[in-house]
């Protein structure tokens, strides 16, 4: 069997477990490393003062119980059951990132976002930042309301002025500009238009923080069309990918990661997935074959792939400069794979996309895997045209500036020129909904609704339409940026009306379903999409005209190896953070990175080999040109680049985002007009401090033992147990004193497919917003506090200078002879007769024995007062703002918020167990298929957990678990847990 | 009686013969006037205007003597003519556990504070809703008299209605029991008072038993509220309405078959009966008005919770009226009966599993016959009469903890 290991530091001490890390002594109470909070000391007086004070409080509080109210509405809403949840469909749109989402309101609050199944695009499945964005409509950073010069005004007399300057501007033939993220919805486009037809002389520019401008430009000269097109990884037997990290921030994760997954089946067609690369990304991590690279070889090897390719299909032959790796067998896969392969880049370079065109075009990929007819729209935004209003701004030739969505004083790579430029402008307006580094330096400020609240529509693809309607009336005094620009346009009515007239007059001809537009647009509504592709066929591709002479190899350039610039900085985004939109969203902060486990912090990422040659340990800070950045050795990164995150460092977004992290946008370089992502680097300087991180796999350490198994297809093939063989003998062997209990009823189980899972987190921020499992902040995570009911666990395996990385989804595996219930001096955890492992609050008093019984370590305990729960003072912890009234608004009210001292864990999501019985009781039926979803399986964008009822015989989760690949996780232990894993199979090379 | 000094007696006098003069000539206009609500619209011929505006009626400072003399005629301590009149008798002044229909001295208080005694001079003397005419009927009190009430009653206001004080039975008893139990331990050790010492053993086995049960009892009833009945904002029967007017429990408590909650009717649901319905039997106008009033301003009745779970506890109406389909009244006692409400069970969790250990389950539900196809098949042969609901997981910690 394979070795496993975690980090590099337990593979190098594996044998020595005394090794395990050892907080210092002075870190372990009221303390933390480099926190400017003072270290208090409690003395024994005080604890005695406390103990006394809160024996009295508790025991006045318990004398007299408070009159509540009960205060039922004056007329009640027609659609509404109060006690029972409402379910909105909607879009989410946030910057470029787009997910068609169902949104669960209880009371007339959001609380949870689950994707839409109905949806040709996202499949039902969200990302962490889907799920997460619901908690940023309760943020009490937004603004409040209309400003002026930074103080408080009112919408009536802030649109006169702003009309009235408009209109002088245009009088004076003077320029408005108005700069968002690319749009993508045909409603608000038109209503930009009609902005740009009352304001003469207005133009409008589209800024992407995170631009695919190369992409577009390389192919407008290939292809002759200026899109994104569809990458359909479902319809590809082989994915090669140049650093683009598809499955998890690339382009549109969610719709690829549903695409991809839908290949991962070992027992029909494995799709195989080949990734180079210099970051560990979650798509590297998943790659049946990862090489690293630096970002200066990508040009040379794939021109010799090119090469490769020319020779074998069109018998030519030219010179190329040598290949730093082998590419003979990926150029081999690829001839073979012709038509049903995708190769990608990540670059933002314009002629590395070119040759990438060039090749997919040679594989005669376009029109097959690469889809033009129906483009992706999220990503339309050119980094040139925002240089060029940079220059105009700076030239004085902008008279007034409107600014949606974009922060360029936080990711412009030059925002002294963005801000310099910015004092030349007469009028500046924003239309963001939340402050950020750009608008504090604005006068006006006409706040957007959070996505939420707001009405507007969605082309996210070519043909594919859906609709975001309000799930909550406005919390702030704010108004929807279409209709802010509506109401100066002088128009009339509102951006609701404008939609309904819109799809009205320009969508309502693509179906013969509805011929009453109401109607029409009623359903659309309902179902939250429109895709009239699918029933017009569009699918049928028409070839787009290319351009054979648009890439000349001679004329290639791959770029200068040799010079003295041999460390490259590779800047990425991660799953959670992006580039910063979300900054203040605390369950984003406090998810780990997927690959580091860190979180609340961006790092450099550097390889072991870098950081021996330097004499780097994990924590050293270094210093990069001006930036400083505390050093994380990553096992898989390539030799010679360091990786580090953007959106970091905000310095303006709210109390949970603000100086998290280290901006290093400012590190970022412009190359023949577009920004690239890379930077070259003499040395690195060690500047002696240290830094400490919150990382959260350090702490889950399985001590060498192998929890995931693992095969290749190949051997699969031939034995459906492979690299599964423990599990039979486990079966024979493992006797269990007590006496066997059986669950005829119902036996509630999951099965994880880790072929499937891609590690990308979703199901964490899924599982907090439906537990309410509380933030804890970086401290606490740095003590080991954390309460993420589920947890992936990501190991290593093989060499540490080129490991393969594995992902494992861990929750309270509900254990039919489990050693927590055993331990518990109060019956509080125990099971029940459908075979879940319960938690009871009410009755835990907080030993902890459960916690330290648990072979899994998926017991989490309730160490300070992180909900506002308890009832005694002086415990609370809550450095986010967590604890708000607003913030609680998003809180569950089927779930108990648990207070500090007791244990808490995954519940199966019980509550979802029990609602959806009583509906099957109720409605006199039985339980439909697959009607009952924990959180973390409804929306896991790889459709990789699985969930249902074991005694069911003909249910999905029975044909997994009787698969040969099923095994439980510690099954040596004969806890018998009723979550059940399948090994993870790999497609290699052979 | 009372001592009045001469200038007051004239005053008086004074004020008197110049009412009654006034009171004579006005009478028939008036009485024409006057529309149903009497509170609410103004007079509206000079004549009363004059009248309402009238110096008698807006006196605002009173003698200590005065605001006495208020005080004994609103408990009829003050003989008038041929018979005493007792408003306390149905006004109360005390917090009440019972449902008292009339309102209660601190509502009128609050009605007529901003208004001037004359208003409250029409109540009195020239009531108009059936109930009131009757009981008002031949009161003989003077303008002066009235503003002496209203002066008196405007305390309420400030400091709201009497409460009833604690009995302290068990805390004395507490006490005492502990004072002994203390005198005969301190016996035992220093032993001087008694001889022997089996008195003390005695006293200390009686008193620990008195001190335990007492302690055990208030611990265990300690955050329940059996029995809570607390006084609520409008005087709502539900002997009146479920009970004489049949009306079903679902009507008003209509999400209760289909949501966790029983839900309080909106007073848009009151409306659907007393936008007609203006005069109670026995309330009459006021108790009504208010609901009227609710509707009219859009602001919700605030009723005072009764039944109330703790937080850890997750209990659906719909699961156990719809799907177990048990009554109102097995958890809820005999609303019917209740004028006003009281809290019927201690909503204990011993409670709830005597009923989960009793209650039988409905098997031939499709869910049932599906998932406990075992159970129906014996139930169906005969074999078993029945399943409880703790047969099929009802008593599972995690079935309403979670």
């Amino acid at each position: 069997m394979k070795k496993y290991w975690k980090d590099i530091k337990s593979k190098k001490s594996q044998e020595k477990i005394s090794d395990i890390k050892k907080v210092s002594d002075e870190n372990v109470f009221f303390g933390f490393l480099g926190d400017e909070e003072k270290i208090t000391h409690a003395s024994r007086r005080d604890f005695l003062k406390l103990c006394g004070f809160s024996f009295a409080v508790s025991a006045l509080a318990s004398c007299q119980s408070k009159i509540s109210k009960a205060v039922p509405y004056v007329i009640a809403p027609v659609e509404m059951t109060p006690g029972m949840p409402l379910y909105y469909s909607s879009s989410y749109i946030n910057g470029n990132d787009y997910c068609s989402i169902i949104v669960k309101t209880r009371d007339g609050r959001p609380i949870k976002i689950e994707g839409n199944p109905g949806s040709g695009i996202t499949m039902g499945g969200t990302s962490a930042r889907v799920q997460a964005s619901v908690l940023d409509l309760y943020d009490s950073g937004r603004f409040h309301g209309p400003m002026k010069d930074g103080k408080p005004s009112e919408w009536e007399s802030i649109d006169k002025e702003i009309i009235g300057k408009l209109q002088d501007i245009v009088e004076e033939k003077g320029r408005i500009v108005l700069l968002t993220p690319t749009v993508f919805s045909p409603s608000t486009e038109a209503v930009i238009a009609g902005f740009l037809r009352k304001f003469k002389g207005s133009e409008w520019v589209q800024y992407d923080a995170i631009s695919y401008s190369a992409m577009l430009e390389a192919n407008k000269i290939s292809f002759g069309k200026q899109v994104i097109p569809d990458f359909r990884f479902d319809k590809a037997d082989l994915v090669v990918s140049f650093g683009a990290d598809f499955l998890g921030t690339w382009l549109s994760p969610v719709e690829y990661t549903k695409q991809f997954s839908s290949g991962r089946n070992p027992e029909h067609e494995m799709t195989r997935l080949i990734q180079l690369e210099s970051n560990l990304t979650i798509t590297g991590s998943n790659a049946d074959k990862r090489i690293q690279i630096k970002p200066s070889q990508e040009p040379s090897i794939l021109l010799n792939i090119y090469k490769e390719i020319v020779k074998v299909l069109e018998n030519r032959n030219f010179n190329t400069p040598a290949c730093p790796v082998d590419v003979s067998e990926i150029s081999k896969n690829l001839i073979s794979f012709k038509g049903k392969s995708i190769v990608i880049s990540g670059s933002k370079v314009k002629e590395v996309q070119l040759l990438v065109n060039e090749i997919n075009r040679l594989l005669g990929n376009i029109g097959q895997t690469i889809l033009f007819n129906s483009f992706l729209r999220t990503h339309a935004a050119l980094d040139s045209q925002m240089k060029m209003l940079i220059e105009k701004m700076q030239r004085g030739m902008v008279n007034a500036l409107l600014v949606w969505n974009v922060n360029p004083a936080y990711t412009w790579y030059n925002r002294d020129a963005f801000t310099g430029g910015l004092k030349k402008v007469g009028l500046t307006i924003s239309l963001s909904g939340s402050p950020d580094e750009t608008n504090t330096l604005f006068q006006f400020i006409c706040p957007d609704h959070h996505y939420l609240e707001s009405w507007n529509d969605a082309e996210a693809k070519r043909e594919h339409f859906s609709l975001m309607q309000p799930t909550i009336n406005h919390i702030f005094d704010t108004r929807q940026m279409a209709d802010t620009l509506l109401k100066w346009t002088g128009s009339t009515i509102s951006f609701y009306d404008f939609i309904k007239d819109y799809w009205a007059d320009n969508l309502m001809s693509r179906q013969s379903e509805f011929t009453d537009p109401v109607m029409f647009f009623d359903r659309t509504l309902q179902k939250g999409i429109f895709e009239p592709a699918s029933s017009k066929g569009l699918s049928v591709e028409k070839l787009p005209k290319t351009d054979s002479l648009a890439f000349n190899p001679a004329a290639f350039k791959t770029g200068d190896n040799s010079g003295k610039k041999s460390i490259e900085i590779v800047f990425y985004e991660t799953v959670a953070i992006g580039e910063g939109r979300q900054a203040n969203n605390p369950w984003l902060q406090e998810l780990p990175d997927p690959v580091t486990k860190i979180c609340w912090d961006n790092y450099a990422s550097i390889s072991p080999l870098l950081a021996k040659e330097y004499n780097l340990n994990d924590n050293d800070v270094i210093k990069l040109e001006e930036v400083e950045l505390p050093v994380h050795i990553q096992a898989g990164q390539a030799y010679g680049t360091i990786g580090i995150a953007l959106g970091y460092g905000r310095l303006k977004c709210g109390k949970a985002g603000e100086n998290i992290g280290t901006d290093v946008w400012p590190m970022l370089l412009s190359e023949n007009g577009n920004i690239v992502h890379t930077v070259k680097l003499d040395h690195i300087v060690k500047t002696g401090k240290t830094y400490t991180f919150a990382q959260t796999q350090t702490h889950h350490s399985m001590e060498g033992r192998a929890f995931v198994r693992e095969a290749d297809l190949s051997e699969f093939r031939n034995n459906q147990a492979a690299g599964n063989e423990l599990h039979a003998y486990n079966l024979e062997h493992n006797k269990s004193l007590y006496k066997e209990r059986t669950y005829p009823h119902h036996h509630w189980g999951m099965a994880i497919d880790l072929s499937k899972c891609t590690g990308c987190a979703n199901c964490v921020i899924a599982c907090q917003a439906e537990n309410n499992v509380p933030v804890v902040g970086k401290e606490e995570v740095h003590r080991v506090h954390e309460m993420h009911w589920l947890r992936i666990d990501r190991y290593y395996t093989g060499d540490e200078d080129d490991p393969e990385v594995v992902f494992q989804p861990v929750l309270c595996q509900h254990c039919q002879n489990a050693p927590c219930e055993n331990v518990c001096p109060v019956a509080a955890t125990n099971h029940s007769s459908e075979g879940l492992n319960q938690m009871i609050y009410n009755r835990c008093f907080g030993t902890r024995y459960c916690n330290n019984n648990c072979p899994y370590k998926v017991r989490r305990f309730n160490w300070f007062n992180y909900s506002a729960a308890g009832t005694l003072t002086g415990n609370l912890r809550d450095k986010e703002g967590m604890t708000e009234n607003l913030r609680r608004m998003v809180l569950n009210p089927d779930v108990t918020i648990r207070a500090q001292g007791v244990i808490e864990k995954c519940s199966f999501c019980v509550q979802r167990i029990q609602a959806a019985k009583l509906k099957a009781k109720y409605e006199n039926r039985a339980l439909m298929e697959n009607e009952i979803q924990t959180a973390c399986s409804q929306s896991c964008p790889a459709n990789a957990i699985v969930f249902g009822d074991m005694n069911d015989l003909k249910s999905e989760l029975n044909r997994l678990i009787n698969s040969g690949r099923r095994y439980n996780l510690l099954e040596e232990l004969f806890t018998m847990p009723s979550v059940n894993y399948l090994t993870r199979i790999k497609n290699k090379i052979v | 009686m009372f001592k009045y000094s001469q200038a007051e007696k004239i005053k008086y006098l004074l004020s008197l013969i110049s009412f009654s003069f006034i009171f004579v000539t006005a009478l028939p206009n008036t009485y024409l006037l006057q529309i149903a609500d009497t509170n609410k619209v103004q007079p509206k011929d000079t004549l009363s205007r004059q009248l309402s505006d009238s110096v008698i009626y807006k006196k605002e400072n009173f003698s200590s003597e005065e605001l006495i003399r208020g005080e004994r005629l609103f408990y009829g301590l003050v003989y008038l003519g041929d018979k005493s009149i007792n408003c306390e008798a149905c006004h109360n002044t005390h917090v009440s556990d019972t449902l008292n229909w009339n309102p209660d001295a601190l509502e009128i208080s609050r009605k007529y504070l901003d208004k001037n005694a004359y208003y409250l001079s029409k109540v009195l003397l020239k009531p108009l809703g059936t109930k009131m005419k009757q009981v008002h009927k031949g009161f003989q009190l003077t303008v002066q008299d009235i503003v002496l009430i209203k002066a008196y009653m405007n305390k309420f206001v400030g400091i709201g209605l009497k409460k009833n004080k604690p009995i302290i039975t068990n805390l004395l008893l507490l006490i005492i029991a502990s004072f002994l139990f203390l005198l005969s331990s301190v016996d035992i050790v220093i032993r001087k008072v008694y001889k022997s010492q089996r008195i003390n053993w005695a006293i200390l086995t009686v008193m620990g038993i008195v001190i335990t049960w007492i302690l055990a009892v208030n611990a265990i009833s300690f955050g329940r509220a059996k029995g809570y009945s607390p006084a609520q904002p409008i005087k709502f029967s539900h002997a009146v309405h479920a009970g004489q007017n049949k009306t079903d429990c679902n009507y008003c408590h209509y999400t209760a078959r289909s949501s966790k909650t029983a839900g309080i009717p909106p007073a848009s649901i009151c409306l659907n009966c007393h936008f007609l319905v203006r005069n109670g039997t026995r309330s009459g106008a006021t108790e009504i008005a208010k609901v009227l009033k609710a509707y009219d301003d859009k602001k919700p009745v605030e009723w005072v919770r009764i039944y109330k779970l703790p937080d850890f506890v997750f209990f659906s109406h719909e699961q156990h009226v719809s799907a177990g389909e048990i009554t109102c009244d097995a958890c809820h006692g005999n609303v019917k009966e209740m004028n006003r409400l009281y809290q019927v069970p201690d909503l204990s969790m011993g409670w709830c599993i005597n009923c989960h250990k009793t209650r039988k389950v409905n098997l031939s539900n499709e869910y049932y016959k599906t998932y406990y196809s075992d159970y129906y098949e014996s139930f169906k042969a005969g074999k078993i009469d029945s399943v409880v609901i703790a047969g099929i997981g009802g008593r599972d910690c995690g079935k309403c903890h979670y």
